[in-house]
């Protein structure tokens, strides 16, 4: 199916759409407080840039000096080609260490790998333990946006998956009830876990230790009560020096969510006494997409959504619409260097408006790059498809006011490079545009508060 | 497979070498008052603030914040409210029900209100977690404006395990409603001495 079926099915439920494109779009405004209050916020963007172009340019003296230094720090490093690789890896350490039971904190890339599936076929336990990723792990579905997994779930809906799997009382989605009797459940799992795996944000070369970010704690509890710690990263989350953390951390969380730092940023460079600690280096396409020069950048992402978040299409189609592990604008990008056939529809799930490049704090030119997959795309895909998606994916931008006026400078640039049939499709995959209420001056709850009275 | 092939394949996809751009951080400088920055920014990350008064002392001003409070671990040299000891033997699943924990920070970070804390101040990597409660004590002499000046503080460190903490465990996972105490510490409070 292609994107914008798959958005038409999450725009069934308008009420639902609408309340994920003001959630979505409050995030980004808090992000653009947080950065306008850091002095040097577009030099530091430059900076950030600058190192991770560097890295790519140095990725493989990077790789083995992290590997000498972490092994010298008594930490075990593996290195894995695909995904497969990956999971038998981590299967392998499991078995040798007589692991039943295994807690997860958020990675991305064991999404990507399908380990859980993997894991749970050869009978060991995996509990996702960021509240977002076991909301989404419950309800047997994926996370729908790489930093709020659970964004596309109303309360009710937890309310009622939590009622039927934690047995919790009737709450009518009462979020400081659902999160305590969460807390419990984990609490739980933790203490009886024999095993974590955890995801890295940053990697860094000179000291070979990682830093591993959350906001709830969830990573630290695992990786701390347990006897063997395993630790998934992508090959480009390589910084040289410790230094260049001091950038990234005054990034990351205020693109993310508008936090100043995450609650904790943990720095992990021994094992403790007693411990193991593994980390797995994975490639899994990711050197294929440094051989595209074009599209090479693509590898600085520090994954902190904001692209998502300012998406216009993104936040009215569902992170689900794009039938990858990483969804948005930078999943668009990133998607088509794996399967070209399969996400052949993403790179025109975009006004091209721009607005993803001008949040990405690590500044990669994401709609430039989705430009560059479209004429890709448009020679190598099979035509009639291709050009129903132009059709229905232009018509959702022209026909939708709320679009429209976000993305009056992607109109320019459509009227200046789409051929005239784009421009004057009247189709409409999104369901009748909307006014919708200014939500300036008050904060997303209140307004959201007030809406639901209002609509009883 | 794996390592040789990953190493192999990027050397040969990789691009010409771009330059690793200096920090230059005057870029970053700011005359700005970084205590009152420092609480400010604790109070907005959701943790809690006590100044200790002159005539205060920190054992009965964390005693009336947390009156409740039985089992206590403190690493807090002098401190009497502790009630439980931890070595770094402690097997750190016993440590499921401690109600507070209190451990010295090493120096905070005006700009994010972050407190930066390593195995040094606490003997089970655990604890600052796990514990219901936290209370962090530091001095006011040991602040810094941002994140470039904190890495320069910690450049000669024992590398094991630290980490820099910013309020208490939180989620908005559940439709973005900011819910304090997530999977660790409940609240965190910040004793200024
Ligand atoms: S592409 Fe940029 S904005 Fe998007 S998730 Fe990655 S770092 Fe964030």
């Amino acid at each position: 199916m292609s994107h914008s079926e798959k958005a038409e099915i999450f725009n069934k439920n308008e009420a639902k759409v609408n309340w994920h494109d003001k959630a979505l779009w409050f995030v980004r405004e808090k992000r653009d407080t947080a950065a306008h209050k850091v002095k040097g916020w577009e030099e530091l963007r430059n900076l950030a840039s600058g190192i991770k172009a560097n890295v790519l340019s140095n990725l493989d003296e990077y790789l083995i000096e992290f590997e000498e230094n972490a092994q010298k720090n008594g930490i075990k490093v593996h290195w894995a080609s695909d995904a497969e690789e990956h999971n038998t890896i981590i299967h392998k350490i499991l078995e040798d260490n007589k692991v039943e039971k295994v807690v997860k904190s958020k990675s991305m890339l064991t999404e990507e790998c399908h380990l859980n599936p993997f894991l749970e076929d050869r009978g060991i336990e995996v509990i996702d333990t960021d509240l977002g990723e076991r909301i989404v792990q419950l309800a047997k579905e994926t996370p729908s946006h790489i930093v709020l997994p659970a964004i596309h779930k109303t309360k009710e809906e937890v309310d009622t998956l939590f009622q039927e799997h934690l047995g919790t009382k009737p709450s009518n989605g009462n979020p400081e009830y659902l999160t305590n009797e969460a807390r419990k459940h984990l609490r739980d799992k933790f203490l009886k876990a024999d095993a974590a795996i955890t995801g890295v944000n940053f990697a860094i070369a000179e000291t070979g230790g990682i830093v591993v970010c959350t906001n709830e704690g969830n990573a630290d509890m695992g990786a701390h009560l347990v006897k063997t710690h395993i630790a998934c990263m992508g090959i480009e989350k390589i910084i040289p020096n410790e230094e260049h953390l001091g950038v990234f951390l005054r990034l990351l969380a205020r693109s993310a969510t508008g936090q100043p730092i995450t609650t904790y940023s943990s720095h992990f460079n021994k094992p403790a006494e007693g411990k193991e600690m593994h980390i797995v280096i994975v490639d899994n396409g990711r050197t294929e997409q440094l051989s595209r020069k074009e599209f090479r950048s693509s590898l600085h992402c520090i994954r902190c959504g904001a692209c998502m978040n300012t998406c216009p299409i993104y936040r009215r189609s569902g992170g689900h619409s794009y039938d990858a592990t990483i969804p948005g604008p930078i999943g668009s990008i990133l998607s088509p260097g794996k399967d070209l056939t399969k996400h052949s529809s993403l790179p025109f799930a975009s006004t091209l408006c721009g607005s993803c490049s001008n949040v990405c704090p690590v500044k990669i030119n994401i709609h430039e790059q989705l430009y560059a997959w479209r004429q890709i795309v448009t020679k190598e895909v099979k035509q009639p498809v291709v050009k129903k998606t132009i059709l229905k994916i232009t018509g959702v931008a022209l026909s939708n006011r709320l679009l429209f006026n976000i993305a009056g400078k992607s109109a320019r640039f459509m009227l200046k490079y789409a051929p005239r049939f784009m421009v004057y499709s009247k189709l409409n995959v999104w369901g009748k545009a909307r006014e919708l209420p200014e939500i300036k001056n008050q904060n997303f709850d209140d307004w959201y508060k007030v809406k639901r009275k209002n609509n009883g | 497979m794996g390592r040789e092939s990953i190493l192999k394949s990027i050397k040969s996809n990789k691009p010409e070498l771009v330059e690793l751009p200096e920090i230059d951080l005057n870029l970053f400088a700011e005359e700005i008052d970084i205590l009152e920055a420092f609480k400010s920014n604790v109070k907005l990350v959701g943790g809690k603030l006590k100044e200790l008064g002159d005539n205060e002392d920190i054992d009965s001003v964390i005693r009336e914040l947390y009156p409740k409070a039985e089992r206590i671990v403190s690493q807090l040299p002098g401190s009497n409210l502790r009630t439980v000891l931890i070595t770094k033997e402690t097997e750190p699943h016993s440590l499921e029900k401690i109600d507070l924990a209190i451990i010295k920070g090493e120096f905070g970070v005006a700009e994010n209100g972050s407190v930066w804390v390593s195995e040094n101040q606490f003997s089970v990597r655990v604890l600052p977690f796990i514990t219901n409660d936290l209370v962090i004590v530091l001095s006011k002499k040991d602040l810094c404006l941002h994140m470039h000046e904190a890495y320069k503080k910690i450049a000669n460190r024992d590398r094991n395990f630290g980490l820099f903490i910013s309020g208490p465990s939180k989620t908005a996972d559940i439709e973005q409603c900011l819910v304090i105490g997530a999977q660790g510490a409940m609240s965190l409070t910040i004793v200024l001495i």
